[in-house]
């Protein structure tokens, strides 16, 4: 089983975030992650920045990651 | 043929291609569910699947082919659009419709 909290550690190791917050089951996770890094980048893009962060676990331990990927001017508008 | 040539024929041969777990009647996952729904919803009819849990070479193939680590995957005249949450997100923004209409004029 797999904390969300231990996902939440590897974005934000992998990743340069303002927010970053996990929840999930041990093997289905959600994540909303802001990060400036976003900014230009479509949705495609923007989701393997997170993949990679994660590297290796994505196919290891993670079963399943939904995510939400937002830059922080996205964030504070609601997103 | 080797799983990138495969992978390769199968996007550009077909409009709209998703690479899912089981079958558009019965899915093996949630998210391939999801994604047979929303295509259906936008009034697709030919939707040509791939079920990876049959073809365990295209299964781990299709992780390398678009940089992308997890199942489904949706393609549209041959290029990656994403998976279960952005084929969401676009179904509620629009855009996927607007997308699908250009893949139908070209089939």
């Amino acid at each position: 089983m797999v904390a969300p909290e231990s996902v939440k550690s590897s974005i934000e190791a992998g990743l340069a975030c303002a927010h970053v917050e996990v929840i999930g089951d041990g093997e289905h996770f959600q994540a909303l992650v802001v990060s400036s890094a976003f900014e230009g980048k479509s949705r495609v893009q923007r989701h393997q920045l997170v993949y990679a962060a994660l590297g290796e676990r994505m196919r290891v331990e993670i079963h399943a990651l939904s995510m939400r990927t937002l830059t922080p001017l996205e964030w504070r508008s609601g997103g | 043929m080797d799983a990138q040539q495969k992978i390769r024929e199968q996007v550009t041969g077909n409009p709209v291609v998703l690479y899912m777990k089981g079958t558009p009647q019965m899915p093996q996952c949630g998210f391939s569910a999801l994604a047979v729904q929303v295509l259906q919803a936008c009034g697709v009819t030919q939707i040509f699947t791939v079920n990876v849990l049959a073809e365990p070479e295209i299964r781990e193939g299709i992780k390398h082919y678009a940089n992308w680590p997890t199942i489904p995957q949706l393609y549209v005249n041959g290029e990656f659009v994403g998976g279960a949450d952005i084929v969401k997100e676009m179904y509620q923004s629009g855009e996927l419709h607007k997308l699908l209409e250009g893949a139908k004029q070209q089939a």
